[in-house]
């Protein structure tokens, strides 16, 4: 530890008063525009926003999508953490590779892709079409379970490398033990695997939350404007309306979102830390 | 070598922002001793070490070189080596340009450098690993690379901190006479930091032991291992049996106790190492409590009325079973005698 | 069913589902056809041609390699010094000074973006590409800090003290000791700023303007126009890119230490 504090000002300072400016004023100005009404703080704007019944519809379908993705990205990422560190360090190697790999595509590639799947002449409307289950290409694109899918494939890796590093971390005995003790695989996951990857999931699962809440790209290709949510509703509030008011709200319903999830994953790690 | 100070600390304090490590510390060195400073972890050793070298700015005082004043001198400027404890390689060079850092900071010619880093390696006896990178050899051999690259500067002062607690028994031996072999040839004046009272003992011309901040004893290492002048200084060097003592009589847990001989009144109090308990004989009693046995000796645990007793007697001698009474002395010829006892 | 043969079999369908919608595209842009399609129609490298002849791609493509290049290039010249401080200093506020720093990361782009848009660009009249280069900074900065910060942690600060007891200044030290040793860390804070900049899309989505907009945006609006491969061919091209790049990252740098 050094002791001069005005050098370390002065190497501290450029970054910080670069971010306040570029970043944390704006931000926090935009933020204070939803607060104000005719030159005085107010909560109009809010309850304006959750009046109106289409940012409702919008608002409830990210919350629901942001907790169905992470539920079921929690349930495979199980299965396919615990698959992959039972193998061979060297397949284990190779496989954790295969997972990160999807993360250094570009999402908008990643999420063009489901389009050539999806679309009305795509692989699983063929396929469909070819063993007689439907007769006319079905609509999935700009359905909910597009966007659901989208979300899910974007985000699963980083529940899958979560929960590798916490089944990794776990004791190596705790299974065999429970086994020998005459607990089934049911019983074994549920007492044993489950308490001792809580931190893991928590992790993953907050990841995959703010992830699919603040996401943009997978709503926007494969919802459109027929399933919004609140990043998109606020780019057309913003582009269609010029609507600051309400993009305020929204940005500021993403912010306390973000940052409660973040906190809570920040406390469990200091938790975990003092263990 | 004349005995005027060569290194003098005057009214030193060192402080960590706000929490005071060293006050109005007062302390000279002569030019070529070899001076150890004993303490437990906390007692501001390695932090008025670090001043020295000028890592941290004194509070108040001075500290003075060769005549001139360096409190204010940048630690590049003050030609004081430092051997770190993690010995503090630059682990991107290798052995060779290690050494050679300082000197290509110096801008000696080329080959001067050479010269010096060949001679350097040399003489710690690594002139084979000159091309190998620190992360390749052992701690020993990353000591005496440190060691070299602060030797080839030729340091008015050299300071160590813990030269050997790193090492292996077999290592700090080697370490050891190679640390008096260095200090011999160049007549380097040599500070080391240790908490180990043997190290500075087996080590040192003159010991100072500290404590809380402050100096509680300078002098040889007999001087501390046979005279120790206070309470803690007696504890660290290895006094079991530690008595307080006013008005020329020991006080005990139930009272004031007169001895055999009489104390000067300035006493503060007396202390006996096991093997000065006399045993067998004398005026006090005390019941044998527990016994072990370590090979040339025992030491025994006895229960007496001044507290608990730690005795040692040669075991070729009969052993005294637990729960035996025996008679013993605490003689006073044999006791260091404390001045202070706080 | 019991996990030993279940497991193996989940695992392939985990990875078909994440890695398959990559080859999908891929074989979607190697068509003969007009139009999006898998199976491809033939066999043909026309799309594949044509991403290089549409304009609007060179154009933007030129702006993310500016922004990706130059924005973690400043995100590191305020990163580096800013880690060097708070994990070698006792930095006064130097919790508040990491969270601004480290605030981007959490911040959804979207905001930053309009909100620079709104409080900066317009009042001041900053042009597009400043703003996007700002923005894209701002983006990496909290990448940069904390593998920088990583790299600086894993190195020993008393080889500093060590280079001014033998001469060295205090800026001597850190650039003939300190910058060697967490060389290998700048170039992964690059690489993953790098990678993160050119990707990103969300905070560029409302800073863009007459011939300036950044590839991912381009991509955006011309899917709305076109329905043909071509889009297609480029995230192929783009996806073997950024795979290409991390690839050799990890087998150089070992970059999986430092992310």
């Amino acid at each position: 530890m050094f002791q001069n504090r005005a050098e370390a000002l002065a190497l501290a300072l450029p970054a910080a008063v670069f971010a306040a400016i570029v970043f944390l004023a704006p931000v926090v100005i935009l933020l204070a525009e939803g607060f104000r009404s005719a030159d005085s703080w107010s909560l109009v704007a809010y309850v304006d926003f959750f009046t109106d019944p289409l940012n409702r519809t919008v608002f409830l379908r990210t919350f629901r999508l942001g907790l169905m993705v992470t539920a079921v990205s929690a349930v495979i990422g199980y299965a396919a953490a615990f698959a992959i560190v039972n193998l061979s360090p060297r397949n284990k190697g190779q496989m954790i590779g295969l997972v990160v790999l999807p993360l250094m595509i570009s999402s908008v590639a990643r999420t063009y892709a489901w389009i050539v799947i999806l679309g009305r002449t795509g692989i699983v409307n063929q396929a469909l079409q070819l063993i007689g289950l439907s007769d006319e290409p079905i609509r999935f694109l700009f359905t909910e379970t597009a966007v659901f899918i989208g979300l899910l494939q974007l985000f699963l890796p980083l529940m899958i490398l979560s929960l590798i590093s916490a089944l990794e971390n776990m004791p190596k005995d705790a299974i065999p033990a429970a086994r020998v003790l005459g607990a089934n695989w049911f019983q074994v996951f549920w007492k044993v695997i489950l308490p001792l990857t809580k931190e893991g999931l928590v992790i993953g699962g907050t990841l995959v939350f703010t992830g699919s809440l603040t996401a943009y790209i997978t709503p926007a290709i494969l919802g459109g404007s027929k399933v919004l949510m609140l990043e998109t509703l606020l780019y057309q509030r913003v582009t269609v309306a010029s609507d600051f008011v309400s993009a305020s709200v929204i940005a500021f319903i993403l912010i306390v979102m973000s940052f409660a999830a973040n906190l809570l994953l920040k406390r469990l790690a200091t938790a975990r830390n003092k263990r | 070598m004349s005995d005027a100070a060569f290194l003098s600390l005057e009214k030193l304090t060192l402080a960590y922002g706000d929490t005071i490590a060293v006050k109005d510390l007062d302390l000279s060195i002569r030019k070529g001793e070899l001076v150890a400073f004993l303490g437990p972890s906390g007692c501001g050793k390695t932090t008025t070490m670090r001043s020295i070298a000028g890592l941290l700015t004194p509070a108040s005082g001075r500290i003075s070189l060769d005549g001139t004043d360096i409190t204010r001198v940048s630690a590049n400027r003050r030609s004081v080596g430092l051997v770190f404890q993690s010995y503090a390689l630059f682990p991107h060079l290798s052995v060779f340009e290690n050494v050679a850092f300082g000197l290509r900071l110096k801008k000696l010619p080329a080959s001067e450098i050479e010269t010096r880093v060949t001679a350097g390696l040399k003489s710690v006896g690594l002139s084979k690993f000159a091309t190998r990178k620190p992360a390749e050899l052992s701690g020993g051999q990353q000591q005496r690379v440190a060691l070299a690259r602060s030797m080839v500067m030729e340091p008015k002062v050299l300071l160590l901190d813990e030269p050997l607690s790193n090492l292996d028994a077999r290592l700090r031996l080697e370490m050891r006479t190679e640390l008096q072999r260095v200090q011999k040839e160049t007549g380097v004046t040599m500070i080391f930091v240790t908490h180990d009272q043997g190290e500075a003992l087996s080590l040192a011309d003159r010991i100072v032991v500290m404590l809380n901040g402050a100096i509680e004893q300078i002098g040889t290492p007999e001087d501390i291992y046979n005279r120790p002048v206070s309470r803690f200084v007696a504890d660290f060097v290895g006094f079991e049996n530690i008595f307080a003592a006013e008005g020329g009589k020991l006080k005990a847990a139930n009272g004031p106790i007169a001895l055999s001989e009489s104390l000067p009144p300035d006493t503060a109090g007396l202390a006996w190492r096991p093997r000065m308990v006399t045993l067998g004989s004398g005026p006090f009693q005390g019941t044998v409590r527990g016994a072990s046995f370590s090979g040339s000796t025992r030491e025994y645990l006895l229960d007496t009325p001044l507290g608990a007793i730690k005795a040692e007697e040669d075991a070729g001698l009969a052993a005294h079973q637990p729960g035996t009474e025996l008679t013993f002395d605490l003689p006073v010829a044999k006791a260091a005698r404390l001045e202070r006892f706080g | 069913m019991t996990p030993r043969v279940f497991s193996p079999l989940v695992l392939l369908l985990v990875i078909a589902f994440l890695i398959g919608p990559f080859f999908i595209i891929v074989a979607a842009s190697l068509s003969g056809g007009e139009t999006l399609a898998f199976p491809p129609q033939g066999f043909s490298l026309k799309w594949v041609a044509k991403v290089f002849t549409v304009e609007s791609f060179r154009e933007s493509f030129a702006v993310s390699m500016f922004l990706a290049i130059g924005g973690t290039a400043m995100a590191l010249v305020l990163g580096i010094p800013a880690s060097y401080a708070l994990s070698r200093y006792k930095l006064p506020f130097g919790e508040t000074v990491r969270t601004i720093v480290s605030l981007p990361i959490i911040v959804p782009g979207i905001i930053v973006g309009l909100a620079l848009l709104r409080y900066i660009v317009v009042p001041f009249g900053f042009n597009i590409t400043l703003a996007l280069f700002l923005a894209h900074t701002a983006l990496v900065l909290p990448y940069a800090v904390r593998v920088v910060s990583a790299s600086l942690n894993n190195l020993r600060s008393d080889i500093e003290e060590a280079a001014v007891l033998l001469g060295s200044s205090r800026a001597g030290a850190f650039f003939r000791v300190v910058m060697p040793n967490i060389r290998s860390g700048i170039l992964a804070a690059f690489i993953l700023g790098f990678v993160t900049s050119f990707n990103q899309v969300p905070v560029s989505l409302f800073l863009s303007g007459p011939g300036v907009r950044t590839l991912p945006i381009d991509m955006l609006s011309y899917m709305e126009i076109t329905y043909d491969p071509s889009v297609a061919a480029l995230s192929a091209l783009l996806a073997f890119m950024s795979i290409g790049i991390v690839f050799l990252a990890e087998r150089f740098l070992g970059f999986s230490r430092y992310v």
